[in-house]
């Protein structure tokens, strides 16, 4: 009986991020989009806390739908939100097809590999659940992954030194005073 | 009859269990509202030496219920350039993550009852400070589509500053927040607490502290970093064209989030439901939600002080201080508690 409910609100959360990723690219209103898009990542988070991933899901509403989004309608608010016209002239259309006809068509071949394995990783699911999921998602994180993980933050880093440089200190002296 | 009830519903305790403790915790919050309003416009009228309300009841007490109904009888005003659905949805917003983020905090040890044991928490997250900084960073939503969805830049303004604020001092809450959580070597609220039975984590982590109660106003756009509703200059920013109930659910979303602010500041620094001087008997669930309850009361005291004798800082300098002082001390602080951690 539980595990009937369970597996019903997994799929409903399932569909309901489905939905929501249509809604993102059908919408014309830029604000819309952006709301459908944390309705999908917020389904993501609540997908993750159903498969006992604790650390993921706040992991996933703080980083993506708390703050990524939330710069994402800042500048449709700075910008302004108009609806954007449909531009039916040019190969838009047949391009996109094309793109459906080959995502699709890698699908239908996922579905012939059949039976997958669980990958087993090096903890144990007693262990993890004994220890939470942060602390043992951390010891894997700074021990076997520590360079790909220390070389990720200095590229971030380095986005944002360049970010700050591009926009504070032009090669050129440009004369911004044109409006 | 009833043993065929109770064994068929045997299997599903916890749910009901938990469906209980939502309403219970869902009501309270809602209801606590009015009175911290009272109390808000009691103590603003001693501390500017003032009567406050006393007209209605004893006390004044009778007037959150007066200003309760008023805003309940109100007319809704939706103006036509608004964003209709956005417009209703964003006050929602609000006060659903408010309520949400308040059931992750344990405010009291679990108690066997029927030979049950309860605990005194909607939910027990293994991430729960995570998941509380998760939410409530998600009710800056509420707050700029209301700023969106108005359409009137003044309204837009409140939303930008709003979220332009909030980003900046969640860095602050979540530094200072680490040094605690590195001390004690979990993210379980509750596990916080119990690692605090002996001495609470403000004398072990002062600056943290400070910083994380400054960074606490911020977070509850409250006064003197109330930049989003600035009245001199944005007339009541986000919430400019909210008129009635829906008005009335900003307002019942700071206030909850007042509450949440202050007992997730006496979780992480002031030991929860451990009292330290005065010993206080347990009595089922009665002594340790008092002495949080105590806790709670004297943080949301010292936020409604913090209202009446600061002035609203400039917002250039607000940026200012987050960034160049708040965070870079917070930074300091978690170096020096790592290093004593290492050492020690």
């Amino acid at each position: 009986m539980l595990d009937i409910a369970y597996e019903t609100v997994v799929a409903v959360v399932g569909i309901t991020a489905i939905l929501a990723s249509i809604g993102v690219i059908v919408c014309a209103s830029p604000i819309y989009s952006a709301l459908y898009l944390i309705g999908n990542m917020t389904c993501l988070a609540l997908l993750f806390l159903l498969y006992n991933a604790e650390f993921i899901a706040a992991v996933q509403i703080i980083v993506y739908a708390g703050a990524v989004m939330i710069l994402f309608l800042f500048i449709i608010a700075l910008l302004g939100a108009k609806k954007e016209e449909r531009d039916t002239s040019s190969l838009q259309i047949p391009m996109a097809l094309s793109f459906v006809v080959l995502l699709f068509g890698e699908l239908l071949m996922a579905m012939t590999v059949g039976k997958t394995n669980p990958v087993e990783g090096k903890f144990s699911v007693d262990f993890i659940q004994q220890v939470g999921s942060a602390r043992a998602i951390g010891v894997e994180l700074f021990s076997r992954h520590l360079i790909p993980f220390e070389l990720a933050s200095a590229l971030l880093l380095v986005a944002t030194v360049g970010i700050i440089c591009l926009a504070k200190f032009p090669l050129s002296p440009v004369k911004r005073r044109t409006r | 009859m009833i043993d065929s009830v109770i064994d068929f519903l045997a299997p599903y305790t916890f749910l009901i269990v938990g469906a209980v403790k939502a309403v219970i915790i869902a009501i309270g919050l809602l209801s606590s509202v009015p009175l911290l309003v009272w109390l808000e416009r009691r103590l603003m009228g001693r501390f500017q030496v003032r009567l406050g309300p006393n007209r209605v009841g004893p006390f004044g007490l009778g007037q959150p219920f007066a200003d309760s109904l008023k805003l309940l009888f109100k007319e809704s005003i939706v103006q036509n350039s608004a964003d209709k659905f956005l417009f209703y949805l964003a006050p929602a917003v609000v006060v659903f993550t408010a309520i949400v983020t308040f059931s992750l905090i344990p405010f009291g040890k679990p108690f066997e009852i029927f030979d049950q044991k309860i605990g005194m928490w909607v939910a027990n997250v293994n991430v729960g400070i995570l998941f509380v900084f998760a939410i409530s960073s998600m009710g800056i939503y509420g707050i700029v589509l209301a700023g969106l969805s108005s359409n009137n830049k003044y309204s837009l303004m409140g939303g930008l500053r709003s979220s332009a604020q909030m980003i900046s001092y969640e860095l602050t809450l979540g530094l200072a927040a680490l040094g605690v959580i590195m001390i004690t070597g979990s993210l379980n609220l509750q596990e916080i607490v119990d690692a605090q039975k002996t001495v609470p984590n403000i004398l072990l982590q002062p600056l943290a502290f400070v910083l994380f109660y400054i960074a606490g106003v911020a977070e509850t756009n409250r006064a003197p970093f109330d930049l989003p509703e600035a009245e001199q200059e944005l007339v009541a920013g986000f919430h400019t064209e909210y008129s009635g109930m829906k008005f009335a659910m900003f307002f019942m979303g700071e206030y909850i989030n007042m509450i949440t602010m202050s007992a997730l500041i006496t979780l992480l620094f002031l030991g929860g439901w451990h009292s330290y001087i005065i010993p206080v008997p347990d009595l089922l669930f009665i002594g340790p939600l008092l002495v949080f309850s105590v806790k709670v009361f004297i943080l949301l005291c010292i936020l409604i002080w913090l209202r009446s004798t600061f002035p609203r800082i400039r917002y250039d300098r607000l940026m200012t201080f987050g960034w160049k002082i708040l965070v870079p001390l917070a930074m300091l602080n978690l170096m020096v508690t790592s290093v004593f951690i290492v050492i020690f």
